[in-house]
This record gives C-alpha cells, structure tokens and sequence, in this order.
C-alpha cells in the first residue's frame, strides 16, 4: 500500500504527461486536441477533488487547521480550473496562441503548486494521518468524481 | 513545518525580483559600451584593467543580480522558506549593489582610490547584507533537497568569492597588496563563476527542468553527490593553484569533468523530455549547454597553450551563465507578473506569451549568439570587434526592453479595477 505521499504525488506525474501529451497533439492540430484536453482536465478534476473531498478534510478534521495550507490549496485550484476552462474556450475558439499562452501559465502555476504540496503538504499529511493512511489512499482511489 | 511559502500575501512582493531584473540589462549595455569604446589589443589580456571592469558589469551587474533576484523568488517556492524583511532588504542591497558596482567600474578604470573604497563599503553592504539573510532563511528548511543543497553550497562561495573580491579591490588602494593580486584573482574568478553561478545553476536544474519541461528526473546518486564533487575540485583547485601549481590541472580536470557531464546530461534530459513544445527559453537552455561543454573543453585544452587563449574560454562559460539567465528571464518575469495580477483578482490577464513579443525575443537570442560567436572571432581577427560589440548591446537593449514592455502590463492593468475583490483570501 502506497503512503498518501507517494500516491499523490504519482497522480501528479500523471497528470503532468497528460498535460504534455495535450499540448504535442494541440501543436500539430487544435481540433484533434480535444479529446487528450479532455483527457487532462478530467485527470486534474479528479485530482483535485481526491484532495479537497478526501485528503484535506481528514488533515483538517485531524490538525484543526481549516485555514492553513488547505486553504491555499483550495485557492490555486481554483485559479487553475479557470485557466484549464479559459484554455478548453481557447480551443473551441480555434485561438492558437491563446491556448499556448494559457498552458504555458497552467503549467508553471500546475508545478510551483504541486511541489508545495509535494515537499510540504503531503508530508505533514503522511505525518499526521499515518495510521490512517491506507485508509485514506482507499477512498481517494474508489471516490467519484462530481 | 514552515508554511510561509504557501501563503500568497507572504510571498515575497513581486517589486522584490523585479527590481534586480530591471537593472541587469543595464549593466549588460554598459559591458557593451566599454567593449566598443576600448582598444581590441588591451582586452586580449584578461589582467587588463578594461578587461576586468567589463568582466564585472557582467559578473556582478547582470549574473549576480539575477541570481540574487531569484533567489528572492525562489526561496519561498523550492525551499518553503521567507527572507526576513525582504522588501526592505531588497531594496537598500539593490541600491547599495548598484552603486557600488558604478562606483568600482568608475574606481578601477579611472585609478580613484576614493572610488574603489566606497565601492567596497557599498558592496560588503549589499552583498553581505542578502548572503546573510538568505542564509538565515535556508537555516530554516526542513526539507533539505538536492537543490536546497545547491543554493546553500553556491552561497558559501559567493560569500568567499566576494571577500576576496574586497580584497583584490583594495589591493587597487594599497599598493603594498599588488604582489598577491594573480594568485587571488585565480581563485576568486573560478569559485565566483564555477562555485557560486555554476552550483546555484545545477541545483535549480534538477528540480526546475523536469518541472517545466517534463523532463526525466536527475539519478538520486547525481542529484545528491555533484554538488559535493565539484565543490571538493574547486576547494582543492584553490589549494593547488595556491601551493602546489604544477598539480592544479589536476583540480582544473575534476572541475570540467563535473561540468561537462552536467552540460551533456542535461542536454539529453532536454532531447528526452516529455512535453514537445520548443519555445525561446528551450532555445536559450540548449546553447547554454554547448557553451557549457565547449567551454570546459577549451579550459582543458588551454592548459597546453599556457592560458593563452583563457579570454576564449571565459567568452565560452559566461555564454554559458548568461544564456542560462537569460532563458529564466523569459519565462519568470511574464509569469510572476500574470500570478500576482491573478492573486489580486485580475482574471483578463493578457497570458504570458502575449507580454513578450516572440519575433523580439527571437531576435535578441540570434544577435546574443552572433556577438558572442563575434567576439570569440575578434580574440583572432580584431577588426571585427566593434560590430560584434554592438550587436551584443543591440540584443541587451531589446532585452531590457522586452522585460519593461512586460512590466509595463503589469502597471497597466494594476490600474484599472480588479474582477474579484480578494481581500477575503488576505
């Protein structure tokens, strides 16, 4: 059984080669890119909501920090899903330069947040929710998306 | 568990990096002026006093203000930690770096002891003043990574690399001093370039290009052990070149081996690197790899030629630094610049590749490489120097202007009314 560390920090690199295979198949043809868009924001959506519905609350209930780092998180995913949805109107408006404008921005907001969550977040949680952790991992794999 | 670098309102303000890379181009002009303006024959020696004032509008007017303007970002990001007052810090070293660096150009050009002493007061100031406090937030990590690791190691020299500028600085003051003056400079120029640049760069490059570009990561054994190795060849560089200068090509050997792997695996984590997309930063990040490797090369090769063509190879590594620089440049300032404006509610951000003209940056990249290309050329067929000198302040000015054109977005749309009020995130 993998720690909540490893296991999300997994998904990250998942979604990371999502992201790249996105923006190869947007290179060539924004019409074709469609589907592997689809294919990363669903990827990250999960993600996200694995975090906000499963994993922040248990840290939240077990630390008592509901305005801490979780927070903040709460926060950059937001400011990301906006990008992810200004960058699928990018592609419906078939605007290039635009969408490339807009990934290169997700991109490096995506890493500067996942290595927060990587090399701070994640860590404590693994700390602090040890005992639970298989548990935790459990539900964040069988939970579905809204 | 440090969580300052989380928080938006505690990370550092945007005024803090900007500042330091608003002035680097400026210095870089300067470096291209007094090229144009200087006799070709003096600037074949590197001990020349043109040679030198040139050397350090580069050094600590473009490369270290750069380094030290990320540092400022890059703390609160890679290592979780906060500077101590880094808005005040910033701003008084900045000032302090500024004019110290004028001050010593103007001191050591012109022979005004005057000059050279306020630029040291100037220079302790503001070096020391953000060495220390760096330090004193990297005393607060946690988490020590490999590149947490490397900011640390290249701090260490870039505080040795200073004090023994201070002193090849005085020796300009105190005559009495010129005696040690070479075999100070060796040292003092190897740590500055290798030690405090070259480490800082290896040790952001683990983590931030597999980031970026994802890349395939760095092996564990190199990420924890080359940061070691070369500052154990640049330490017994130091020794050797002091005591024993018969055996220092030995250290000089250890030291391009290190390199040069570093240029060529990164150039293969490049060319293996998951995410297709070419743009200028790429472009700039592969020539500094080539600068990189030659350089090393003709450092090794040189030693047959009893450093006759050493004004070749620093061309070659400072190639290397700058484009290095440059590449991060055209990818931090257009995304610091849309993160706050987002972090203030702003959502109608023009995105980043709108705040910087492609066709202009692509410009400024293939009139750096020419100059330097040019300048390589020069050291054999001087009557060439001056158009090279001024394409290499051509390509600095479209620089500086790319960067103000960026900035200027950000005042721009700073001024007109947010679309979400986010005083309830403060």
């Amino acid at each position: 059984m993998s720690s909540i560390k490893e296991y999300l920090s997994h998904d990250h690199t998942r979604c990371d080669e999502l992201f790249a295979k996105m923006e190869d198949s947007a290179s060539k043809s924004l019409s074709d890119a469609k589907e592997s868009y689809e294919e990363f924001a669903k990827a990250t959506e999960r993600h996200f909501q694995m975090e906000e519905r499963v994993m922040f609350v248990e840290f939240e209930a077990k630390t008592g920090m509901t305005e801490g780092p979780t927070a903040m998180m709460r926060h950059e995913h937001a400011q990301m899903r906006s990008l992810a949805k200004q960058m699928s109107e990018a592609l419906e408006a078939g605007d290039k330069d635009k969408f490339f404008g807009l990934s290169e921005t997700l991109m490096i907001l995506m890493q500067q947040h996942n290595m927060k969550e990587e090399q701070m977040l994640y860590t404590m949680a693994q700390q602090h929710l040890s005992a639970e952790a298989p548990r935790v991992v459990d539900m964040m794999e069988s939970m579905i998306v809204e | 568990m440090q969580f300052n670098g989380l928080s938006l309102e505690q990370a550092p303000p945007i005024s803090a990096p900007l500042r330091f890379y608003l002035t680097a181009p400026l210095f870089a002009i300067l470096a291209g002026v007094l090229t144009l303006l200087s006799d070709v024959s003096v600037l074949q020696s590197r001990y020349s006093i043109d040679a030198i004032v040139i050397t350090h509008a580069i050094t600590i007017g473009f490369m270290s203000f750069v380094m030290l303007g990320s540092l400022t970002q890059m703390l609160p990001v890679l290592a979780g930690v906060k500077m101590y007052r880094v808005d005040f810090i910033t701003k008084i070293s900045h000032l302090f770096l500024v004019f110290g660096t004028l001050f010593m150009l103007i001191g050591l050009k012109f022979e005004m002891a005057l000059f050279n002493a306020i630029a040291i007061i100037l220079l302790a100031s503001g070096f020391l003043a953000m060495i220390i406090v760096i330090f004193m937030a990297i005393k607060k990590v946690k988490n020590f990574t490999p590149t947490v690791r490397g900011m640390s190691v290249s701090l260490v020299f870039a505080l040795f690399s200073v004090l023994m500028g201070f002193f090849l600085l005085f020796s300009y003051i105190e005559p009495e001093m010129a005696l040690y003056r070479n075999i100070v400079a060796n040292t003092h120029s190897v740590w500055a370039i290798f030690g405090f640049a070259g480490v800082l760069i290896v040790g952001v490059t683990f983590q931030v290009l597999p980031m970026f570009y994802v890349a395939p990561k760095f092996k564990d054994f190199y990420q924890k052990r080359v940061v070691l190795f070369i500052s154990f060849s640049l330490i017994l560089w130091m020794i050797t070149s002091l005591f024993f200068q018969t055996y220092s090509v030995a250290a000089k050997l250890w030291i391009v081996i290190f390199f040069a792997s570093f240029a060529i695996v990164f150039l293969q984590k490049i060319k293996n690197r998951k995410r297709k997309i070419s743009d200028i930063t790429l472009l700039y990040y592969k020539a500094s790899t080539i600068f990189l490797a030659l350089g090393s090369l003709f450092w090794i090769i040189d030693e047959f030629y009893l450093s006759e063509h050493i004004v070749v190879v620093s061309i070659l590594i400072g190639g290397f630094i700058l484009s290095i620089m440059i590449g991060m440049l055209y990818k931090i300032v257009p995304f610091l610049i849309w993160f706050h404006l987002n972090a203030m509610g702003y959502m109608s951000i023009p995105t980043m590749n709108e705040m910087i003209d492609k066709k202009l940056a692509m410009t400024q990249f293939t009139l750096f490489i020419a100059s330097l290309m040019g300048f390589i050329l020069s050291y054999y067929f001087n009557a060439y120097l001056s158009i090279f000198a001024m394409a290499f302040i051509i390509s600095m000015v479209i620089l500086q202007y790319n960067i103000i054109t960026a900035v200027l977005i950000y005042k721009r749309v700073k001024k007109t009314k947010p679309d979400f009020d986010m005083s309830a995130f403060a």
